[in-house]
């Protein structure tokens, strides 16, 4: 078992009242899954997910990483874990913008530590995964949406994680462009990569071997994705979307 | 990982944020420089005036006391000064029968006159009529010919020894020695000339004719208080004849045991001291100005630090999710700020020195600069940066990562 979350509440002050954002989540993840999240905007997708890649610390409940007991661990062992353990993937792809395609890709490998030249041979062979060898010295704003989220990628492959989180990695692309994403994403899994993966496109969650419903911070629906994506959740009944 | 490689990055990412915000950067630089240029103008100059005047002070004699009716540097009762009773002969006679740890005296009496030779002319020149153990107590030494003799003094002869810049002047390229010049009124023969010896605080020490006591007492009359220069036998018993020379002034004056003394004991190696009393003050004045100026430049580096902080908050975001941990945040931007402030203090310290070098051409004032100056000017502007980037540092690094990669 890679991810064993328990009873994870995450809860937020607003204006004297509690809003929960996540209100009690049990989930359980292997290595080697490729998981789609779902729900509406506000569910709680997001913030399921920087707990999970241990940005964000729940307010109550127990998250086991790898074997590890994530609330016991320090500031500087959370950095750690997120250095090596978590690849993130963002909707606005969070590349330092005054930076080149390949020195955001060895940005993680610096703060692990690793001598120039494995930090950059690494990047390197992250960078042909996501075949963007031919813009290694282009800055974000010189290179196009769907090429700026494979140089995402590729920082987030560098480092060799045991979990990769994308959360909604093609909100911001057209969708021929997503669509080649989600193929680099099956591509990955393919290699042995756990993925998870926020969408709110049943279509790309279907395309998932399984998959995760979220509404009001509960996991209200958990299956094979094609299921889970098209699910009516008053009837239980699969919609007509799932045939056509 | 480590604070090496903490470091190293920092410095790296500091430098590429200071070159993408250039004009940012140089009016950062300007405050924090004109802080260090200040401070170090001021030091330049402080220790240009310390050095020069220890040396002119040196020049006076390290061993030497000289008793006067007023004292060199006159702090006090101007007028209580005026209505003290004169210095006389018998009073020497008194400290040189008295005075066992006196090695030299000699009377002295100054004033100011015109030399001319052959239609050259020196205007205002000091005159010191004294006595034939002078050189001794005044540590100047003979150039050519001789000094003053006993019998010089004795006799009242016209006889004058002259300064090295009178020589010069007069004689640029002829031996002064046996040639008849005028002093005052009358005609004086050159016996011998002085080693030259340079300024005490830009008034020449060479610029001097130097003639027999008795000659000067017969041709100026008029009652005049003298001076008494003393070579004291040995430089560490100076205190102990100052003792010595104060009993036997005051019981030959007769000063009332419950009155001060009304005379003065001056003493080279303490007039450095008062001398540094008294500027003591305005230097500690100019250097509090220098700090506040460093304290205003570093109150913009914080400002600074702070926008850059907020502005960078997303990227902040960014290397918290990637790993970076706290430490790594506050190193670059302490990093920043301290390369920031080392800039300014490295233009500072250029202009600074410029400054002082500037008053040493325009004013009489010498600026010395020490190596070790440009060491504090740079390092200090580096310390300045580091503690005021401190609390920017520290609240980049305390940032919510998720808040922060939600920045826009
Ligand atoms: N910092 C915050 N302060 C208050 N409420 C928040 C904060 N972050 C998220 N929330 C709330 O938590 C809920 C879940 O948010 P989020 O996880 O971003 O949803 P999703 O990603 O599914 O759209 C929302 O109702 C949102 O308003
Ligand atoms: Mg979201």
């Amino acid at each position: 078992m890679l991810i064993s979350l328990q009873g994870i509440r995450r809860e937020y002050h607003v204006g004297g009242e509690i809003v929960a954002a996540l209100a009690g989540v049990d989930l359980a993840i292997d290595r080697g899954e490729f998981v789609a999240i779902v729900g509406q905007s506000g569910s709680g997708k997001s913030t399921l997910m920087n707990v999970l890649g241990c940005l964000d610390t729940p307010t109550a409940g127990s998250y086991v990483l790898n074997g590890k007991d994530v609330a016991r661990m320090s500031d500087d062992e959370l950095a750690d874990v997120r250095n090596r353990e978590i690849g993130f993937i963002f909707q606005a792809f969070q590349l330092l913008p005054r930076e080149t395609a390949l020195a955001n890709v060895e940005l993680p490998l610096v703060y692990r530590g690793l001598p120039a030249k494995e930090r950059r041979a690494r990047a390197l062979e992250a960078l042909e995964k996501v075949h963007l060898t031919q813009r290694l010295h282009h800055k974000p704003t010189e290179l196009s949406g769907g090429q700026r989220q494979r140089v995402a990628i590729a920082r987030a492959l560098a480092a060799k994680p045991s979990l990769l989180l994308a959360d909604e990695p093609t909100g911001n692309l057209d969708s021929a462009t997503g669509a080649e994403i989600i193929r680099l994403f099956e591509a990955l899994h393919a290699e042995g990569n756990t993925i998870i993966l926020v969408t709110h496109e049943p279509k790309l969650a279907a395309r998932c071997p399984r998959a995760v419903r979220i509404t009001d911070g509960k996991i209200v629906d958990d299956g094979p994705g094609a299921e889970v994506a098209f699910r009516d959740q008053a009837t239980g009944q699969l919609r007509d979307e799932a045939h056509s | 990982m480590s604070l090496r490689v903490d470091v190293v990055e920092g410095f790296s990412i500091a430098l590429k944020s200071l070159r993408a915000h250039r004009l940012r950067t140089v009016l950062t630089t300007v405050g924090v420089g004109i802080g260090v240029a200040t401070l170090l103008a001021i030091l330049g100059i402080t220790q240009g005036l310390d050095t020069s005047f220890e040396k002119q002070l040196a020049s006076l004699g390290s061993s030497s006391v000289y008793v006067s009716r007023m004292p060199w540097v006159q702090l006090g009762n101007w007028w209580e000064f005026r209505n003290r009773k004169l210095i006389t002969l018998e009073q020497l006679e008194a400290v040189r029968a008295q005075c066992t740890l006196c090695a030299t005296v000699v009377p002295l009496l100054d004033d100011d006159v015109d030399v001319s030779f052959m239609g050259r002319e020196l205007v205002g020149i000091d005159l010191t009529a004294t006595s034939a153990e002078w050189p001794a107590v005044s540590t100047f030494e003979i150039d050519r010919g001789r000094f003053l003799g006993q019998a010089d003094d004795d006799n009242r002869r016209l006889v004058v020894v002259l300064g090295a810049d009178v020589a010069q002047t007069l004689f640029p390229d002829s031996d002064p020695v046996g040639q008849s010049v005028l002093v005052g009124k009358r005609p004086y023969t050159v016996i011998g000339t002085l080693a030259p010896k340079g300024k005490i605080l830009d008034s020449s020490q060479d610029l001097r004719v130097v003639v027999p006591f008795s000659t000067f007492r017969a041709y100026a009359p008029g009652r005049r208080s003298i001076g008494i220069g003393i070579l004291v036998s040995d430089a560490g018993a100076l205190d102990a004849a100052e003792d010595q020379l104060v009993g036997i002034l005051r019981r030959a004056r007769q000063t009332p045991p419950d009155k001060p003394d009304d005379f003065a004991i001056n003493r080279p190696d303490q007039v450095a001291s008062t001398y540094q009393q008294l500027t003591g003050a305005l230097y500690a004045v100019a250097l509090g100005i220098g700090f506040i100026t460093l304290l205003v430049g570093g109150i913009g580096i914080m400002n600074i630090m702070l926008v850059s902080v907020r502005e960078r908050t997303r990227e902040i975001g960014i290397r918290r999710a990637l790993g970076a941990r706290k430490r790594t945040i506050v190193v670059q931007f302490m990093l920043e700020a301290t390369v920031v402030s080392a800039l300014g203090g490295a233009f500072g310290t250029a202009f600074g020195l410029f400054g002082a070098k500037l008053v040493s051409w325009v004013s009489p004032l010498a600026a010395t600069v020490k190596p070790g100056t440009i060491v504090f000017g740079v390092g200090f502007a580096a310390l300045v940066g580091l503690l005021f980037g401190i609390w920017p540092a520290a609240r980049a690094a305390n940032l919510d990562p998720v808040e922060a990669l939600r920045n826009e």
